[in-house]
């Protein structure tokens, strides 16, 4: 589907208005470190690889900008995701600027880009906010998460997990999930390495279902406005993302601001240079993955 | 994303070669590495053993069989040209050094890169020690400027000669030297990387200051 703001952005393909949500606040706002990363899995969201740059590096004057406007518009949290956001060489001058103001969450597929930058990261538990990590573990199986990400890396992640946790800072991990799974059987399965990293066996698990590469076309019901009203209550449209969070994506040597996390790859998502414009677009909801949001309450974020 | 001209090919053997790759106006750090990109599009990162100050940007690749992209790259012939992504990279050998800390080198095998990378650039900031392991004296890079450093000692696991020690480079780690104020930088083999960690670890050192690269796995999965 071709998501410009013509008619097929306004309505479905049988001509019946298309769901929407006109953003009501800015409590998180995201910035996106860019697309490269040091792995390359292959069922990545963003199609994130080595030295890709499909969303470039965010830097630290375009980060600052944001950061001052957001604060204008009442922002309670920034959160920063990649590829993964330690290859972005401004990252740690980023999070510092941004732990002045707010707290933060980093999601981090924490091997040696993070790593590597353990004694600066320890230096921003100084910072007036606090920081909390999010750990991509795909499975409870460290052989199925090496499959993809790598041999090694499930270990890496926990370890890292532990010592962030040892070092004071909040952790949740990320994890796949698989379609007809028992989901408290599988976060339950996390326990034994949880104790072997020495994080609490109740810390936060999001999960991830499949979201397909970016730029990819998935056919999935379309959402109408009847559909938001009929099978949605207004405290579960409130519960979308693009209802409360923004995203700044820089691309081609500007930052733009898109509707949430997960539409990076339609240029239609891009709503605006500023956050102030951006907060009063629309989102109609006609992204594949906006049917995540709509059937499963699909989110990125950890409200309180 | 630069499309940078082949400048040089130089194999040391069939499975191990120095790819060289025009300048241009590519600036990066010393222990950066560049992503290299096959003709599919298919990326894999890769240090610059070059110096900071010279004209081409040097690769250190082992030729993996069938690899998608060091294969390809094995292929390539001067003229030729490679696309590469901007340098980057989070593995900074001797970064600590102007705070005057010391720093000890380990590497194994195209491990060396980051390292010859930072000697070339930084000659007068060398460390406190060198260890380079290799399978056999024909995979050795840059042998003679490595010699030149007082800590170096080159360990070669399958073949014994003079002037080296025979044995793995992990043989080696009760002459490593430890300090509070010490920094090691490992890269290369998966399993040297690991029982090295693991060994510091044991004696010491605190965690933060083992900087680590992996580029292979010891059962060739990388
Ligand atoms: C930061 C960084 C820097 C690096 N720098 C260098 C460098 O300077 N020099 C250098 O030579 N290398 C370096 N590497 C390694 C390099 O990036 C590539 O991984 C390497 O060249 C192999 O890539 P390839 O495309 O040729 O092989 P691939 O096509 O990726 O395959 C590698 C081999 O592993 C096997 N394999 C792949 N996946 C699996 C699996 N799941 N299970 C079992 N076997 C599998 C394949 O059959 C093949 O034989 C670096 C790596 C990193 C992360
Ligand atoms: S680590 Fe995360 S961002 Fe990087 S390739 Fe894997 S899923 Fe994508």
């Amino acid at each position: 589907m071709k998501m410009d703001k013509t008619d097929a952005w306004l309505t479905t393909s049988q001509n019946e208005p298309r769901g929407y949500i006109q953003p009501q606040t800015l409590e998180e706002l995201w910035f996106h470190t860019g697309t490269n990363c040091n792995l390359r899995c292959p069922f990545c969201l963003e199609g994130s690889k080595p030295g890709d740059n499909r969303i470039e590096f965010l830097t630290l004057d375009d980060a600052r900008r944001f950061i001052d406007e957001a604060l204008e518009l009442g922002v309670k949290k920034f959160s920063f995701t990649g590829g993964e956001p330690f290859v972005n060489p401004e990252f740690v001058a980023i999070l510092e600027a941004a732990l002045d103001h707010r707290p933060c969450l980093v999601l981090t597929n924490a091997t040696e880009p993070l790593m590597n930058q353990m004694a600066d990261v320890l230096r921003l538990r100084d910072k007036p906010h606090a920081l909390k990590f999010r750990v991509s573990l795909d499975h409870p199986d460290p052989a199925k998460h090496d499959e993809s990400r790598g041999k090694g890396n499930f270990k890496k992640a926990l370890d890292t997990l532990g010592r962030l946790h040892q070092a004071g800072f909040g952790v949740s991990i990320a994890r796949l999930m698989l379609s007809g799974e028992d989901s408290s059987a599988v976060d339950q399965s996390y326990v034994p390495f949880f104790r072997i990293a020495g994080v609490p066996d109740d810390i936060t698990i999001i999960k991830f279902p499949e979201f397909h590469l970016p730029g990819s076309f998935h056919e999935v019901p379309e959402i109408t406005e009847t559909c938001m009203t009929r099978y949605l209550n207004a405290e579960q449209r409130a519960g979308f993302m693009c209802n409360f969070s923004k995203m700044i994506v820089r691309k081609n040597g500007q930052c733009g601001v898109y509707a949430c996390t997960l539409v990076d790859d339609v240029n239609g998502y891009d709503l605006g240079p500023t956050l102030k414009a951006a907060m009063e677009k629309r989102v109609m909801l006609g992204h594949h993955r906006c049917y995540s949001c709509f059937a499963c309450g699909a989110s990125c974020s950890e409200r309180a | 994303m630069p499309a940078l001209k082949v400048h040089n090919i130089v194999f040391r053997h069939d499975d191990l070669f120095e790819l060289q790759l025009e300048r241009s106006d590519v600036s990066f750090e010393p222990g950066a590495c560049m992503a290299l990109f096959n003709e599919d599009g298919d990326s894999r990162p890769y240090s610059i053993s070059a110096g900071t100050q010279e004209n081409v940007l040097r690769f250190l690749v082992r030729r993996v069989p069938n690899g998608r992209v060091s294969d390809w790259l094995a292929l390539r012939k001067p003229g030729d040209t490679v696309e590469a992504s901007d340098p980057f990279g989070w593995f900074r050998p001797g970064r600590s050094a102007p705070a005057g800390e010391r720093c000890v080198f380990i590497a194994t095998g195209t491990g060396v890169a980051p390292f010859l990378s930072h000697l070339r650039s930084n000659p007068f900031k060398p460390p406190e020690m060198c260890l380079y392991g290799i399978r056999r004296l024909a995979d050795a890079f840059a042998l003679e400027e490595l010699e030149c450093l007082s800590g170096f000692r080159l360990a070669v696991s399958k073949t014994s000669g003079h002037g080296h020690f025979h044995g793995r480079v992990t043989d080696l780690c009760e002459q490593i030297p430890l300090g509070e104020d010490i920094h090691y930088y490992l890269c290369g083999l998966d399993t040297m990387i690991e029982e090295t960690s693991q060994w510091l670890e044991a004696s010491g050192i605190d965690y933060t200051h083992i900087h680590r690269e992996i580029f292979f796995y010891e059962d060739g999965q990388d």
